[in-house]
């Protein structure tokens, strides 16, 4: 060990635990612990600032950027909130027919864009159609964060980790839709299940007035309807393209870009109040966690945890596979899933040149990371959203709750999954 | 003018120990707006407005969903009523800080304060602290404008 290796795994310790403590914003942290990284590499001359600009994946940042930029239009439109009026129309009322369609229509939503913009815009109508009913907001509000997060893992832009997975395995579209989304499917069934039984005292209530929702008009919510229409042609273009971008030869980020070029061109929306809403401090984020892991490989330290994992893994490659779901998982419910991600990428690289079949482990990967975030408040960003406005009405959802709704709702996802992944290694 | 000359003079005040239900019940019976809480020694410590109370019941999508003109029936939330046990807690619960101003208050900066302040009454005091009246934006717009008659 040198003062490389050790500077530069105590700069990313550091980071992750302050990070973890929610004590200053994320964002900051990496921003401040990527330019340390830069610093101390040029010190001691293991890093520099041409190395830290290659190390970040800009396929990543194009794709989540473009990606955005389209959902920022796409909001002010209405077209979230109008989904939600029709599946509660379409409810009649009825709790365990309006828990089914909230869920689906925010876990279908949430697979093709940003579930954090998904739950944002669609949690406060919850809230409006529960109190109009008459009944408890929590088991929508719950299932709708927990049913995103683990329909995201489905495809290549359902969620961030997805999105670097996706960029550093070269896995196309279509890889997720063959190997991930039935994996998944199942194991967001698993989940309605577990959630139809956990908030069944919930759900069998009768809405003091369950023919309110009929009475609210979806036509009135749609604000833009000539807008939303243009976005979701150039939205549905795009998708259509994901489908193909392999056999056409370009990327996804490429496509995603492309999309949001040619909404902007077409909708030319005020383009202070549409860049506004994009996310800035998580590509900020994303930027200073691959510059922050670059120096961490830079370094050397990479090489030597797979040195280490390597001589741990003479276990059979199945059970190396769902070891890895359950460690990821663990440690997606207590810190951010995006630098645990962006952290072991290129230790699966490694285990790869050192001869492992690494194929179905970044499959491991995107399962631990997308089902792990159920498993606490803090797990994921979906959940803090649903949290902080339960808060601001008579029901706020509490850690108790969660542990008891949330959790059982991580251990049976990666249960689920765990169990398809040993039973279809073989195939993936 | 000043404020004395237009704010009203008989001034109901509550007692800081007072009920929710108490509160509810004076601003019914003098359909009023703002009810000034004074503590045992009869000093103004705080004020409850008819807002304050209303949001016990308004429902939390109030808050955030911007137009809810869409909502063509409010349903259950229509009918929903704080609990007893709520109406039995003491005003202490709803009480927001009291903004006063000096009778000898000018009639312009009064209505300034209010309009920048988001209120609708305004409690008046002596110079010597004491509660003497409230005045609302309609008593002290209707003064103002009362002097135009004398433009020439």
């Amino acid at each position: 060990m040198n003062a490389a290796t050790v500077l530069s795994s105590l700069i990313f310790i550091v980071s992750l635990a302050l990070i973890f403590s929610e004590k200053i914003n994320r964002t900051i942290v990496a921003f401040a612990g990527a330019f340390l990284m830069m610093a101390v590499g040029e010190a001691l001359h293991f890093y520099n600032m041409e190395s830290a600009i290659e190390a970040i994946d800009f396929e990543t940042l194009g794709l989540l950027m473009g990606m955005m930029i389209i959902v920022a239009m796409l909001e002010p439109t209405g077209f979230f909130e109008y989904l939600a009026v029709l599946a509660a129309r379409a409810s009649k009322g009825n709790p365990v027919r309006l828990f089914i369609l909230l869920g689906s229509v925010t876990t279908v939503l949430s697979m093709f864009l940003d579930n954090v913009t998904t739950v944002v815009l669609i949690a406060p109508v919850t809230v409006l159609i529960s109190e109009i009913l008459g009944v408890s907001p929590l088991p929508f509000l719950i299932s709708e964060a927990l049913l995103s997060n683990t329909g995201g893992v489905a495809t290549l832009v359902g969620d961030p980790p997805n999105v670097l997975i996706g960029s550093a395995a070269g896995f196309s579209f279509n890889d997720f839709l063959i190997y991930s989304l039935p994996i998944v499917v199942i194991t967001w069934l698993g989940a309605l299940i577990l959630l139809r039984y956990l908030f069944r005292k919930e759900l069998s209530k009768r809405p003091r007035n369950a023919k309110a929702v009929m009475k609210l008009n979806p036509a009135q919510i749609l604000n833009e309807p000539e807008k939303a229409r243009k976005i979701l042609i150039v939205l549905g273009a795009a998708i259509l393209l994901f489908f193909v971008h392999h056999l056409l030869g370009i990327e996804p980020a490429f496509v995603a870009l492309g999309a949001a070029a040619v909404a902007l061109l077409w909708v030319q929306p005020d383009i202070h109040e549409t860049l506004i809403k994009v996310e800035w401090r998580v590509l900020v984020f994303f930027g200073a966690l691959f510059i922050m892991v670059g120096g961490l490989e830079k370094a050397g330290v990479l090489e030597s945890v797979v040195g280490l994992v390597r001589d741990a893994s003479n276990i059979s490659p199945i059970w190396f596979g769902v070891g890895l779901i359950w460690v990821v998982a663990i440690l997606s419910a207590v810190v951010d899933n995006i630098p645990i991600t962006i952290a072991l990428i290129p230790i699966i690289h490694g285990l790869g040149e050192a001869g492992m079949d690494i194929g179905p482990l970044w499959w491991a990967l995107a399962f631990g990371a997308g089902f792990g975030g159920n498993g606490t408040i803090i797990g994921s960003t979906a959940n803090i959203i649903v949290v902080t406005l339960s808060e601001k009405t008579r029901s706020p959802i509490t850690t108790a709750l969660w542990i008891k709704r949330g959790l059982p709702v991580m251990l049976a996802t990666c249960t689920i999954a765990s169990i398809l992944y040993a039973l279809l290694f073989r195939w993936l | 003018m000043n404020l004395s000359a237009c704010m009203k003079k008989n001034v109901v005040a509550i007692k800081i120990n007072a009920t929710i239900r108490e509160a509810a019940a004076i601003i019914v019976k003098k359909h009023i707006g703002l009810l000034p809480i004074v503590d045992k020694d009869d000093k103004p410590v705080g004020v409850i407005g008819l807002g304050d109370l209303l949001k016990l019941e308004l429902p939390a999508f109030v808050d955030f969903v911007a137009d809810v003109d869409f909502v063509h029936d409010f349903g259950a939330v229509e009918n929903t009523r704080p609990s007893a046990k709520t109406l039995k807690e003491t005003v202490k619960s709803l009480m927001r800080p009291i903004i006063t101003v000096e009778e000898s208050c000018g009639l312009l900066r009064a209505y300034a304060l209010m309009l920048q302040q988001n209120l609708h009454d305004m409690p008046v005091v002596s110079g010597d602290g004491k509660l003497v009246g409230i005045a609302s934006r309609v008593d002290i717009g209707v003064a103002i404008l009362s002097t135009w008659a004398k433009v020439e």
